[in-house]
């Protein structure tokens, strides 16, 4: 038993009941005002802060560490979730909050230095880093195409997805609360793996066009479809997908429903996770089929299905939040890396069809 | 002329039952395979029991298969109680009054609470409804139903089930006395210092933890149970001495069944000793442990296992169910438990040629006993960490020294990231005797 866990089946919202409605829709609410109007700007300059992006982080910040002090509450008896969660909530307030805060206070344009491409796409379109000094470029270039995905390479998807990024710090700590609601069907994982890469080729079409539209003369066709392609991805991926449903459906559908389904970070990083040193591994023959583990996935991994079929496995969807290691009664599971090159998972006999 | 094809009925669709109609699926796509459950139409995991009473995971949690899985393996589900096996016309009587006829038949029945040894306990007009188990579907509905916060409770016998019970009716606001009949809690299993700390971590989560407690009877107390013995007035009681074969109606089918321990007697591939085609598989199957001595196995893995081996044998195999080394895990409260190899249950001597390392951690509820017996490692308990069973027990095969063991011990370890790794402390002792 987990002490944290108690009564998760029997707060309403916890449960998609009433509450947690209110819940999502309030969120809902919140995310179209900050994408699509302008009161956040009034109250930001209300409290003496530049922008409604910079009151942004600091509720952001707040929600983290509230968050994460009840997570810790929960979950605090594991030294990994210590480590995870502290760092997590540290990267938030510093690289997320204080530093584009300090950057705007200096009158500079402010960065979210924990921000990568492809998630943070804008940052390497040619005429945003034709303005950006040069060691802010080396950062972003260098991170997106060299630090994370070796990162990611030794150390899994975890390293970026529950150690560092922004999304995963809010549904790691405000979300935790509802992370069993994540869908488990076979039918959420085939949807899970043609949309999350449709998203992908849409973030390259679009980096295509808008480097084709550099090239490209005023008024020709390329400019047009690149500008539509632009104001398209901001608002339905940016703006609806990742903010307004990302965080507004955490009460009704779990905490990760933008990094499964939708962001282009974590299907690149999850490709590189296939081939890379991270694993779940399996203790052979210790598993009680609890369900714990699987009720616990915020990814909606059957991880059950793995434990029982005694098979250690790689899903390129596992941001190794520990959780399925963390709740499991019988210590079954652990979060490793090795140097081999891992299992291949051909999980239990029930998958038969006849 | 075509040959009809076999018709396998399976009674139980737990892991044993289940396991066996799956293996059964996977051999053989024409056969006609029945399961017949009447505690729930869909297989779930006996020991998520605890978690759905603290609603840490929902029932639908805790089934552990998809819930098409009748459809993709053709099984045909009968939601009823088998209340007769008629072995000489091979059919099976159902609590509906239907009839079903099968070609082979595997008993994967499980078992039920061992009833408190005081008939008032189930007699007396008003006790039933304070007189507790925590076994099947039925008994969690029922506590659940009758466990209010404020209330006191008495969960009486101090094992698995009674430690999970004590915890979740504590966890719920229960006043929880657990009171062990042995001089300390779990003694199969855990020595006097193990146990004792067992007990102090129970104790500081509220338990009012009680050993060498016997009680000697129940009275009505007004709306309270009196435990005769410790003298203690509760409002519930949880008997949790202990699970049986849920066999009895078996009785007079001409199915063997062990007069003391109810299991169905069984021949070395799970096959009745009596009747030929009838098969048991689980806790209710009498079959023979590593020791040599005949009884049930009530574990989830083995039950699993001999499933398995029951389906080969259905199928016409020449199978063989044979028990490995032990191994167990449980979680007493926060505390995990790993085990492996042999601990010998009964205190052995000095001189016997059994010695015993323990150590403990001054600060938390974390230790590790291995014993040792002439200069091989012959069993491992570990406390507060998690360990690789598979590790020890390759261990024990390859006859470890102890030295050998202490150096190594990292390697078994199976515990989450940044967990402090294993080292010798400076309390750590080599005793003779084991």
């Amino acid at each position: 038993m987990q002490v944290g866990l108690l009564s998760t089946y029997r707060n309403p919202v916890q449960n998609r009941a009433a509450m947690a409605w209110l819940w999502a829709l309030l969120l809902m609410a919140f995310y179209i005002d900050l994408y699509f109007f302008d009161h956040l700007d009034v109250a930001a300059r209300l409290v003496h802060l530049p922008s409604k992006w910079t009151l942004y982080g600091l509720l952001y910040s707040v929600a983290m560490c509230v968050g994460g002090y009840f997570m810790l509450r929960k979950h605090g008896s594991s030294r990994y979730h210590q480590v995870r969660t502290a760092v997590l909530v540290a990267v938030q307030c510093t690289l997320g909050f204080l530093l584009p805060l300090a950057l705007d206070f200096m009158g500079r344009p402010a960065y979210y230095f924990s921000y990568f491409f492809p998630l943070k796409y804008d940052i390497l379109f040619p005429g945003t880093l034709k303005d950006m000094p040069v060691a802010v470029a080396i950062w972003f270039i260098a991170g997106s195409f060299v630090g994370v995905p070796l990162l990611v390479f030794y150390k899994g998807k975890r390293a970026y997805c529950s150690w560092i990024c922004g999304c995963g710090g809010l549904a790691e700590t405000f979300g935790d609360p509802w992370r069993h609601l994540s869908d488990k069907s076979d039918r959420a994982w085939r949807v899970e793996q043609i949309s999350i890469y449709m998203v992908l080729a849409l973030v390259f079409v679009m980096f295509g066009l808008v480097i084709g539209d550099a090239y490209a003369a005023d008024g020709s066709a390329v400019r047009a479809v690149a500008q539509h392609t632009r104001s398209f991805y901001s608002f339905a991926i940016g703006s609806v997908f990742s903010g307004v449903l990302g965080t507004g459906l955490y009460p009704l559908m779990g905490t990760r429903v933008w990094c499964r389904f939708g962001c282009p970070m974590a299907a690149v990083l999850g490709l590189i996770q296939k081939f890379g040193r991270f694993r779940v591994t399996v203790k052979k023959d210790m598993c009680i089929a609890c369900g714990n583990c699987s009720t616990y996935c915020e990814m909606g991994i059957d991880v059950r299905a793995y434990a029982m079929a005694n098979q250690d496995f790689k899903r390129a969807s596992c941001v190794g939040c520990g959780m399925c290691a963390h709740v499991c009664p019988r210590g079954v599971l652990r979060l490793e890396t090795r140097d081999d090159a891992g299992p291949h998972e051909a999980i239990g006999t029930w998958t038969l069809d006849l | 002329m075509a040959v009809a094809a076999p018709h396998h009925v399976i009674v139980g669709n737990s892991i044993a039952g289940i396991e066996a109609a799956i293996t059964l699926r996977n051999r053989d796509r024409s056969a006609r395979i029945t399961v017949i459950s009447a505690e729930h139409p869909h297989p779930f995991a006996r020991v998520s029991l605890m978690y759905v009473f603290c609603g840490q995971l929902s029932l639908k949690d805790t089934q552990f298969y998809p819930e098409d899985l009748y459809d993709r393996m053709r099984f045909e589900r009968v939601t009823d109680r088998v209340v007769a096996v008629d072995a000489a016309q091979r059919t099976l009587r159902l609590m509906s009054g239907a009839t079903l006829a099968f070609d082979t038949l595997l008993l994967a029945v499980g078992s039920t609470a061992r009833k408190l040894p005081w008939s008032n306990a189930y007699a007396d007009p008003a006790l039933p409804r304070l007189v507790h188990h925590f076994v099947t579907l039925n008994d969690l509905h029922a506590l659940d139903a009758a466990a209010k916060p404020g209330m006191s409770v008495a969960v009486i016998g101090g094992g698995l089930i009674g430690v999970e019970a004590a915890e979740v009716l504590q966890q719920r606001g229960l006043k929880t006395h657990f009171l062990i009949r042995e001089p300390w809690y779990f003694p199969v299993a855990l020595d006097a210092q193990e146990s004792g700390m067992v007990a102090e971590h129970m104790r500081g989560h509220g338990v009012d933890c009680r050993t060498e407690c016997s009680v000697q009877g129940l009275e009505r107390a007004g709306s309270k149970v009196r435990l005769l013995g410790p003298e203690l007035e509760v409002d519930l009681v949880v008997g949790a001495i202990g699970v049986e074969p849920a066999t009895a109606f078996l009785a007079g089918s001409g199915i063997a069944l062990n007069p003391e321990t109810g299991g169905v007697e069984t021949k070395d591939n799970l096959e009745s000793t009596s009747c030929r085609g009838i098969f048991a598989a689980g806790d209710c199957a009498q079959v023979t442990w590593l020791d040599g001595s005949r009884r049930p196995e009530q574990l989830w893995y083995t039950s699993r296992d001999q499933g398995r081996i029951a389906a080969a044998a259905m199928l016409g195999d020449d199978v063989c169910y044979r028990r490995g080394t032990w191994y167990n895990s449980a979680k007493f409260f926060d505390v995990e438990y790993t085990t492996a190899g042999f601990l010998p249950p009964e205190r052995t001597p000095a001189g016997s040629g059994w010695q015993t390392w323990f150590q403990r951690a001054p600060d938390r509820a974390v230790s590790q006993r291995i014993v040792v017996r002439n200069g091989a490692v012959k069993g491992f308990n570990g406390l507060g960490g998690r360990w690789n069973h598979n590790v020890w027990m390759q261990w024990i095969q390859q006859r470890r020294s102890l030295e050998w063991v202490l150096a190594h011990m990292n390697e078994a370890r199976f515990d989450e990231e940044f967990t402090s790794p294993f080292t010798v402390l400076p309390s750590a002792a080599l005793t003779e005797g084991a």
